[in-house]
């Protein structure tokens, strides 16, 4: 079978990324983008005069050939059917995230503040690019259909996701990953576990068969739609259940991808504890990536830390999926005896080793200094990134040595004494006491500006980091656009059954006991 | 009852379905003809949903499973109308497509000529169920062919 198809859509995709590129770059769009800016600088100018100017350029290329060339059957052919639905989502992301995105935040200002929370609209709701994106993707979906030529280019984005997430191990330094890591296991293993029960407590006082009870406690446990995928045939499921359970999951997960942003908003969480209780109370991961996105559209903090929690999650997978094994074993005769080694070695998530292998690497110093702490390190050396204009001039010097008295504190004293004497700030430890004396609010304003000023000239933001950061966005964007071409209403329609009330109650105590955990023992920072 | 020769059955194991396939049979005239016509919905396309973690070989285990489970139950349905077909000596075939199932029995109806469309009611409100139905409507518009649909069983 040849899967290329004779179309000229990825040739006109091209031709309208050129468009932009073109009515971007040569000044035709700056009115509009006045008007997205809305009095601010638009932050996507960079972005929009290059990415688009490349991936049409390809596009077209290859849509030329695809559209006039002769196709035959091979592994090639495979690959290049891919390729149009692929330009097809990061053609979507492109107009959500540069024009849509923006366009309804400017409608959202027009509109003003909501009552007395301060935020706008689109902030409160979410509605970011992300959210947005996933959006448009269950509307081309449901509404008009993916077209034949981007269907295989469309079952792509897991892969971005998968990609996203092995480049985001590149972004933790070792004391997060340690931190994050602790806390994950501990509320994952609680949640999961206790979810699983749950479900398998409430299944077996509501007479459900232990097929339904399995596959249900897997979803609701560990990560919804993937983790039924892997448990149904493990378990047996019969058709209408496994319709129930991913109609539920899909309803659920949906939902909570804009009904927790809008309570992080509310409760004012910090990024590690919204992105914390996404990753624990939502139930299915990739909406999990979606929260954490909509919370926090531009940075990838959040995202960080729900990741990780997602992480944890899949790594528990194979377990969970082996015990419901063994379970569904001891209750159903007949059923067939569960080979551990194959559960484990087919159900392991091999991309997590692709993002252990980048964090591992990002250790190494090969991506940032090796002390790097969120892609950014101490330099105080012309090598490292420090400029000399940034040495502390006369005036500066002045002004502190004549506040120097009010410091009491030892090391504040001398990390400032250090500070004068070399016009630059010392050592990481030195760097730290600045900034404690900054917060601390000892000094002046004027005297506090010199200090952060010196804060900023040795803290460097590492160049490849910066690249991987922009990546990771681009890769999750295009990931979560496609996935949302793969959430059908048809599908949600299912949920339903025993699996809709069991379900409903495990998932919505879950969340809400989970956000009580957060608020409670998650810290603000890791 | 008047006995028809050739009657397109749409059938797929509900109750309200099994309601048709009763009446359907007990329609036919001996040696008449049966076509069963057995839709699967498009909506399974979609239910490896949004997941992306697993890998490709839990994703085809899941299809095949899927696909085995869901051959299982059409294959049942199937045998057991055969079994009454036999006994009541009918010709029996039947079709099993993929698709939206009112355009699957509006196009085997153009494939054939049929003295009869037999088709069960839609699920009461309140029954279980999955939700993938017939549309009366686009049928009744569409279809030259008489159509008969069956009440649902009452309890």
């Amino acid at each position: 079978m040849v899967y290329t198809k004779k179309s000229p859509a990825l040739f006109i995709i091209g031709i309208i990324m050129l468009a932009i590129w073109y009515m971007a770059d040569s000044g035709m769009l700056a009115p509009f983008i006045e008007h997205l800016a809305a009095g601010k600088k638009y932050k996507y100018g960079a972005e929009l005069t290059s990415i688009p100017l490349y991936f049409g350029i390809i596009a077209v290329v290859i849509g030329a050939w695809q559209w006039f060339g002769t196709h035959t059957e091979g592994n090639w052919d495979y690959y290049s059917s891919t390729i149009a639905g692929g330009m097809f989502i990061l053609l979507i992301a492109m107009l959500v995230r540069w024009f849509i995105a923006p366009e309804v935040a400017v409608i959202s200002m027009a509109m003003g503040k909501v009552g007395d929370t301060g935020k706008y609209i689109h902030k409160l709701l979410g509605l970011n690019y992300v959210v947005l994106g996933i959006l448009t993707g269950i509307v081309i979906v449901n509404v008009f259909k993916v077209p034949d030529w981007a269907q295989n280019g469309v079952r792509l984005s897991r892969l971005g996701l998968k990609t996203g997430v092995i480049l985001l191990g590149t972004l933790y330094s070792a004391a997060e990953l340690k931190n994050l890591g602790g806390l994950s296991i501990i509320m994952i293993g609680f949640f999961v576990l206790g979810s699983v029960g749950m479900v398998l407590w409430m299944g077996a006082r509501r007479n459900i068969p232990n097929s339904m009870g399995g596959v249900l406690s897997a979803g609701m446990g560990v990560c919804g739609v993937s983790a039924t995928v892997a448990a149904a045939p493990v378990v047996q499921a019969k058709s209408v259940e496994i319709a129930y359970t991913i109609g539920t999951i899909l309803l659920w997960g949906v939902g909570c991808m804009f009904v927790f942003p809008i309570v992080g908003n509310v409760l004012g969480m910090s990024h590690v504890q919204f992105g914390a209780w996404a990753g624990t109370g939502i139930l299915n991961s990739a909406q999990v990536a979606g929260a954490a996105l909509a919370y926090q559209p531009d940075g990838i903090e959040t995202l960080k830390v729900a990741e990780i929690f997602n992480i944890t999650r899949v790594l528990v997978l194979p377990i969970i999926v082996l015990w419901l094994a063994m379970w569904y074993v001891k209750r159903e005769e007949g059923s067939e005896q569960v080979n551990v080694g194959r559960v484990i070695f087919e159900k392991f998530p091999v991309f997590v080793l692709g993002f252990i292998l980048m964090f591992a690497l990002s250790t190494t110093g090969i991506f940032a200094p090796a002390n790097h702490y969120k892609g950014k390190y101490f330099g105080n050396t012309p090598e490292q990134g420090f400029k000399e204009k940034n040495l502390l001039k006369d005036d500066d010097i002045a002004l502190l040595q004549a506040e120097a008295d009010k410091v009491q504190r030892a090391d504040r004293k001398a990390a400032l004494q250090r500070l004068l004497e070399n016009r630059k700030i010392m050592s990481i430890d030195d760097d730290t006491a600045i900034r404690g004396l900054v917060n601390a609010k000892v000094l002046s304003k004027k005297a506090n500006k010199i200090l952060k000023h010196a804060h900023k000239a040795v803290r460097h933001t590492a160049k490849k980091i910066k690249a991987f950061r922009k990546w990771i966005t681009w890769l999750f964007a295009f990931g979560l656009v496609g996935l949302g071409m793969q959430i059908t209403v048809r599908a949600m329609k299912q949920a339903g059954g025993q699996p809709a009330v069991i379900g409903g109650v495990v998932g919505l105590t879950k969340a809400v006991l989970s956000l009580v955990v957060v608020l409670m023992l998650v810290s603000e920072t890791i | 009852m008047n006995s028809v020769n050739h009657v397109l059955l749409a059938s797929h194991g509900t109750e309200g379905a099994m309601a048709a396939e009763r009446l359907a049979l007990e329609m036919c005239s001996k040696g008449a003809k049966l076509h069963h016509l057995i839709v699967v919905p498009t909506f399974w396309e979609g239910m490896t949903g949004d997941d992306w973690l697993n890998n490709g070989s839990t994703r085809d285990t899941f299809r095949r499973y899927l696909e085995d489970e869901l051959g299982r139950e059409v294959d049942e349905h199937c045998e057991r109308v055969s079994r009454h077909a036999e006994e009541k000596e009918l010709e029996y075939t039947n079709e099993i497509v993929v698709g939206e199932p009112d355009e699957c029995l509006i196009n085997s109806c153009r494939k054939e000529e049929y003295d009869l469309v037999i088709m069960g009611s839609p699920r009461p409100k309140g029954k279980k169920g999955l939700r993938s139905r017939m549309k009366p409507e686009s049928l009744m518009r569409t279809l030259d062919v008489p159509l008969l649909i069956v009440p649902y069983p009452s309890k």
